[in-house]
């Protein structure tokens, strides 16, 4: 009987036998990431524990991307720890403004294909796009790590996806992950591991296969793993990752369900306010009025979703009454999309640009606070009721290509409906 | 590990720690804080008239969403002496074993508040006598009942650097 990747990955990292699901292993963590929303009481905890050393704390990195920029003295405090902690013990730091630990843990070269990785954070799972195990984990399993090298796992049940074709112009891996979480429902895949495979990933660049695996976080996922191919390959060597050690899924692995999804035909994908899983076609919904439209995140904050905006956008203005902020992921995409003009078009057009970091997806930056009864279109991941900050207000979920398409029409719009909602980079 | 011997105490489903047992939503409040007024918008009084030793018996999903640790540290301020539900949130069910909580996934059809629960981690068996209820659950495996025993994973660490699971007294 044969072994899913998540099988596969953990076993390799626990005495190199495949594990099985359900097992609980003691593995090797290859890298770990601790933010600045959590930062504050694992760092005072391991300080505490008075470790003579740390000799595994040289790989966790340190990222202040949640308070980017800090709204207030506490946050701003955290950080000071944050970079004190850095300098003592040889943490690799990244600064307010560099940008979200899910964009700068893979642009900085810190995994590759099999590899384990955990951080302090749900999204942990982007890092499923380059064949690497990631999870989320608490300040606790950081501190263990540091100290360690290694933490246990339950070796979880893996769900299939085949996604049948490639997606449609003006339809993205958020429509996808919107679709599961209506199928499945929010926490729907609870302990479990997804693998995404079909011509439906091929297809997809490498910024829109991380949204893929992102975003399953609100399926409950612990991992959401794709297999490598050249584009993955090619990517990490870019970016100055280790060799990659590629890990495939046993054609007999045993799965707990298996999911077809006709991506070709897929039309965009929204979800209404408040609930994650209540997810409609865009074309059910258009004509729903918003005022405004937020690009960014971890989710959908990358430079394909901003080249997208910007192709809906260019040589137009934002419809009267609607406000748009677009918030790099990290400050390489940033630098990419000064050089490419974007912002140009983009605040030609009347939106607004803010420093790389988690900025427009909850409120603890105090950014956005949306007023009362107003509607907010966003490529961020989650919508519950006030999580911009205001519980009078309502959040709809949705690609960037949608996002953009909507903030050009003021009102909810199927980006493959307007020009320039068919842009897809080469492959 | 000892018999868990408490009486139930009974929440709904779906719940959402970070909301309604951490200061996610109340910044600056501590865990003692917390602990007095953990679940109020659920269950009015919940908190108030929880009883050290008491067994926490919850719906599906118990701790769903980006669960915060402090939940489990409020839960051991309040006295719970282990949580009984059909499923927890991935997060929260780590972050329990973590901190030295006891959590037991099983069907809790039929328990009511204040019923005398006991549950047996090792032998796999949760029971409410009164109600002739004996169900069997997957025993914990070895590996996180060593991690309970001593408290959790911090304080494990402390007697186990090399992380050896094996010949731990469970």
């Amino acid at each position: 009987m044969g072994h899913t990747i998540a099988e596969k990955i953990l076993g390799n990292h626990a005495g190199g036998k495949p594990a099985r699901a359900g097992e609980i292993v003691v593995a090797d963590v290859d890298f770990s990431m601790i933010h600045d929303a959590r930062a504050g009481n694992a760092l005072k905890m391991i300080e505490k524990l008075g470790a003579d050393s740390l000799p595994h704390v040289t790989r966790t990195a340190l990222v202040l991307d949640h308070y980017s920029p800090p709204p207030n003295m506490e946050a701003a405090n955290v950080h000071v720890a944050m970079r004190a902690f850095a300098d003592k013990y040889g943490s690799p730091l990244y600064d307010v403004g560099d940008g979200i630990c899910h964009q700068v843990l893979p642009e900085g070269g810190h995994l590759t294909c099999g590899d384990l990785v955990v951080g302090t954070d749900t999204h942990s799972t982007t890092y499923g796009a380059f064949n690497a195990f990631g999870t989320g984990v608490e300040g606790t399993d950081v501190s263990a790590v540091m100290m360690t090298g290694k933490l246990w796992f339950r070796v979880p049940e893996t769900i299939r996806i085949e996604l049948q074709g490639a997606l449609q112009p003006g339809v993205w891996a958020k429509d996808v992950t919107l679709t599961m979480l209506g199928k499945l429902g929010a926490e729907g895949a609870n302990y479990r591991a997804l693998e995404y495979c079909g011509a439906g990933v091929a297809a997809m660049a490498i910024d829109d296969r991380m949204t893929l695996s992102n975003h399953a976080a609100e399926l409950g996922a612990k991992a959401a793993l794709l297999e490598a191919d050249d584009k993955t390959i090619a990517w990490l060597k870019a970016h100055g990752a280790a060799t990659p050690k590629p890990v495939k899924a046993d054609a007999d692995a045993t799965y707990v369900q298996r999911i077809v999804i006709d991506t070709a035909k897929l039309p965009p994908q929204v979800a209404r306010q408040h609930n994650i899983d209540d997810v409609v076609g865009v074309p059910e919904v258009v004509g729903q009025k918003i005022q405004v439209a937020l690009i960014g995140t971890c989710t959908n904050g990358r430079l394909d979703d901003i080249r997208q905006a910007a192709a809906i956008l260019k040589g137009r203005k934002l419809a009267k009454g609607v406000r748009m902020i677009v918030t790099p992921a990290s400050r390489a995409i940033y630098l990419a999309a000064m050089r490419e003009g974007l912002f140009e078009i983009l605040t030609a057009a009347g939106a607004s640009v803010e420093a790389a970091g988690c900025g427009t997806c909850v409120n603890i930056t105090g950014h956005y606070i949306a007023g009362d009864d107003q509607v907010v279109i966003s490529s961020a991941n989650r919508n519950f009721k006030g999580r911009l900050g205001n519980p009078k207000s309502e959040i709809w979920i949705g690609s960037a290509a949608t996002v953009a398409a909507s903030a050009l029409t003021g009102i909810i719009t199927d980006a493959r409906t307007v020009a320039g909602g068919d842009w897809r980079a080469a492959a | 590990m000892k018999l868990i011997k408490g009486s139930a105490r009974v929440l709904g489903e779906e719940i959402n720690t970070d909301v309604h047992c951490s200061s996610k939503y109340l910044p600056g409040k501590d865990t003692a804080y917390i602990a007095l007024h953990a679940f109020e918008q659920l269950a009015p009084g919940f908190a108030g008239a929880f009883n050290k030793g008491d067994v926490l018996v919850a719906g599906k999903n118990f701790g769903i969403n980006s669960s915060r640790e402090q939940a489990v540290h409020v839960m051991h301020r309040m006295g719970v002496a282990a949580i009984i539900a059909p499923s927890f949130g991935r997060q929260f069910f780590r972050n329990a074993i973590n901190n030295g909580m006891p959590v037991i996934e099983c069907d809790i059809d039929g328990i009511t508040a204040g019923d005398a629960i006991e549950i047996d981690l090792i032998g796999g068996r949760v029971e409410v006598a009164a109600r002739n209820i004996a169900r069997a659950v997957p025993p914990l495996p070895a590996a996180v009942q060593a991690l309970l025993a001593a408290g959790g994973l911090i304080p494990f660490l402390q007697q186990h650097p090399d992380w050896n699971l094996k010949g731990v007294a469970a």
